[in-house]
């Protein structure tokens, strides 16, 4: 009896010892897994850590781009309209003063050279020449220059100059002060841009 | 430009499509520049197209609807179509004719430049061999774009190359130089709600200060799309060449141009080629094409991205065929891909860049770029094959190399190619990322890199 009982305490010794062998490598290998674990999340941590900084580096220098590159542009804009509004009254005033010039003088010899250009550019003097009210006696003096030429009846509104068409009404040139002007126009603009301060 | 106007016309012989002839007319040059009236005063503008036997043919820009025979008058301006370019044209949106659509007023010209282009000396070209980095990373790592050249983008009906259009326009820049760089985009025949895209697209991330915009709706003229190109190019070439920028010239659809080009021809009675455009549909985009380049002794450089749809996927049809013989090398973007909900869906097996060795490798990018790369593009393809084979004998019939290969497949599509639309990449990340997916294999199936960057860059175990 005595020997069976001692057999039993060593088997179960033997169990206990085995057993808390077992938990004793257990914890000690959760244990490092723990710590690997631990470790690798703590690389993991510091890539995503770094990952997020980037992003939101990345996210700012955007955001910064965008503020900077439409206040530049709205600045911008907002120059170039004022610009143009001064360059509208520049142009305004000017015309004004074209339509109220004086018509003696060197007048005549404008008026004669738009007639010469337009017969011309149009390859005959067998005209109708169109011009306005207050142009209408000094195109009415040189007429007799261009033979075939007629002076219209009807008057057109322009700031002076003349606009002939052919006989058979087929060809027309525009020499009126007011379409030479639109011609010039994008040239004049970057003069008085120019004088503004702006461009070239 | 002077103050000497043209002559009008009222004597109209015939109206047909986009063309008005013009009778008894007796001084009118090939290309010059004509201004339609209508009856109501309303204006048009044209160009000539052929000149004899006392007619002019005249292409009118915004269509021929509403005119008449009896009170249209034509006046020859007895210059060519110019558009006016200076700095300032920089941040602004103009319409195909380049008419500011901006609400702002004409620009301030500094110069007026005939749109049809000088041609390059070929002796005064240069060969490009700088890098430009558009921060998507399969353009970047596996058909870098250089400076000067011209990479078309071949898509087809529906993809997203409109997004990648705007994405390369946003992002793209030059690195390692402080030279400026600028960014001319224009839209043929495009939706509006596209137009508003790139618009808003380009305003919103800051980079429409540095990018002029030429937006052709598809309701505008189908004729205003010849010009539409052209007077982008005009800009391009003044700030390349005049003001030292370097210029990224993006244009989409030239499917689009070429339909308004088959119009005029159709119009005009012409012979029709392949698929009924015109014998010289060859000719006519090489005069567009070739507008790329830098030039000896001239800091800046025209560098093209000409976007086409191709009719049903057809890489045969006349455009992207003819195109392709033009360009140095073509972005594919494959349906299959675009199925997938892939973005970009660029087929890099059909897609090369030319003249990238050129532009990658010390100094440019990085020494290991080009071998990376290549060893990129052959693990890729191999991928493909093993795909179709585990299509047939099931994925349990491959060997370990086999799947070790899908799995490239596999990550080259999901970290590499895909990309968000407002993901800009440095080279360095996209060279981290072609290592990254190249060190799935195992280091005996590395075949087309130097041992000394595989030392240097595997990162598998």
């Amino acid at each position: 009896m005595l020997t069976s009982n001692s057999s039993l305490e060593q088997a179960i010794d033997k169990i206990l010892e085995k057993t808390e062998k077992e938990i004793l490598s257990d914890l000690k290998n959760s244990g490092l897994d723990s710590k690997q674990t631990l470790d690798d999340s703590l690389t993991k941590l510091e890539q995503e850590y770094d990952k997020i900084i980037s992003d939101g580096n990345k996210e700012a220098d955007k955001i910064e781009k965008q503020i900077i590159g439409s206040s530049e542009l709205g600045t911008r804009n907002k120059q170039l309209t004022t610009v143009e509004e001064s360059i509208d009254k520049v142009f305004t005033k000017a015309l004004d003063e074209i339509a109220n010039a004086d018509r003696s003088g060197d007048y005549l010899d404008l008026i004669k050279s738009l007639f010469d250009e337009s017969t011309k550019i149009l390859g005959t003097t067998e005209i109708v020449v169109y011009t306005n009210s207050k142009d209408k006696d000094i195109v009415q003096s040189l007429l007799s220059k261009y033979p075939g030429a007629e002076l219209s009846s009807e008057t057109i509104d322009c700031l002076g100059g003349v606009k002939i068409n052919s006989k058979d009404g087929t060809m027309a040139f525009d020499n009126t002060v007011d379409a030479k002007v639109e011609r010039l126009k994008p040239l004049i603009r970057k003069e008085i841009s120019t004088k503004f301060g702006v461009g070239n | 430009m002077s103050a000497e106007g043209g002559v009008q016309y009222s004597k109209i012989a015939e109206i047909k499509g986009p063309l008005v002839v013009v009778d008894d007319v007796s001084s009118a040059a090939f290309d010059e520049l004509v201004e339609i009236e209508t009856n109501e005063g309303e204006r048009r503008l044209g160009k000539v197209l052929e000149v004899g036997n006392g007619k002019a043919i005249v292409q009118v820009f915004e269509g021929t609807t509403g005119l008449s025979i009896s009170g249209t008058k034509a006046k020859f301006v007895g210059k060519v179509m110019e558009m006016p370019v200076s700095k300032e044209v920089l941040g602004r949106v103009f319409d195909g004719l380049g008419r500011p659509r901006d609400g702002l007023p004409d620009p301030i010209a500094d110069k007026f430049i005939d749109i049809n282009g000088q041609p390059m000396n070929p002796e005064q070209r240069e060969y490009p061999k700088d890098f430009i980095q558009t921060g998507i990373s399969v353009i970047d790592g596996t058909m870098t774009l250089v400076r000067g050249q011209k990479l078309p983008i071949f898509s087809g009906s529906g993809m997203s190359h409109n997004l990648l259009a705007a994405q390369i326009a946003r992002q793209a820049t030059v690195v390692g130089t402080k030279d400026d760089f600028a960014v001319v985009f224009a839209a043929i025949g495009v939706q509006y709600s596209e137009a508003e895209y790139f618009r808003r697209s380009l305003e919103e991330s800051g980079a429409l200060k540095r990018s002029v915009l030429f937006l052709n709706t598809a309701d505008d003229p189908a004729i205003e799309r010849i010009i539409t190109p052209r007077v982008a190019l005009t800009v391009a070439e003044y700030l390349a060449f005049d003001l030292g920028m370097h210029v990224l010239v993006i244009l989409t659809d030239m499917t689009n141009y070429a339909e308004a080009l088959r119009e005029i021809s159709a119009a005009r009675e012409e012979v029709p080629g392949r698929k009924g455009y015109p014998g010289y549909l060859y000719t006519d985009l090489s005069t567009i094409y070739e507008r790329a380049g830098k030039l000896k002794g001239k800091k800046g450089s025209v560098t093209q991205v000409p976007i086409l749809s191709m009719p049903s996927d057809d890489i045969t049809h006349p455009i992207p065929d003819l195109t392709g013989y033009i360009t140095e090398g073509q972005i594919v973007l494959g349906r299959d891909l675009f199925r997938q909900g892939v973005y970009p869906p660029v087929n890099i097996l059909m897609s090369l860049s030319r003249l990238m060795k050129d532009g990658i490798g010390k100094g440019s990018t990085r020494e290991d770029h080009a071998e990376v790369s290549n060893q990129i593009y052959d693990a890729y393809s191999r991928a493909q094959e093993v795909r179709a084979l585990a299509g047939i004998v099931g994925k349990a019939g491959l060997t370990e190399i086999d799947l070790r290969y899908m799995d490239v497949g596999d990550a080259f599509e999901k970290d590499f190619l895909t990309q968000a639309t407002d993901e800009s990449r440095t080279i360095e990340e996209t060279l981290g990322i072609m290592w990254k997916i190249v060190s799935l294999l195992p280091k005996n199936e590395i075949t087309k890199i130097k041992d000394k960057y595989i030392d240097q860059y595997y990162t598998g175990k």
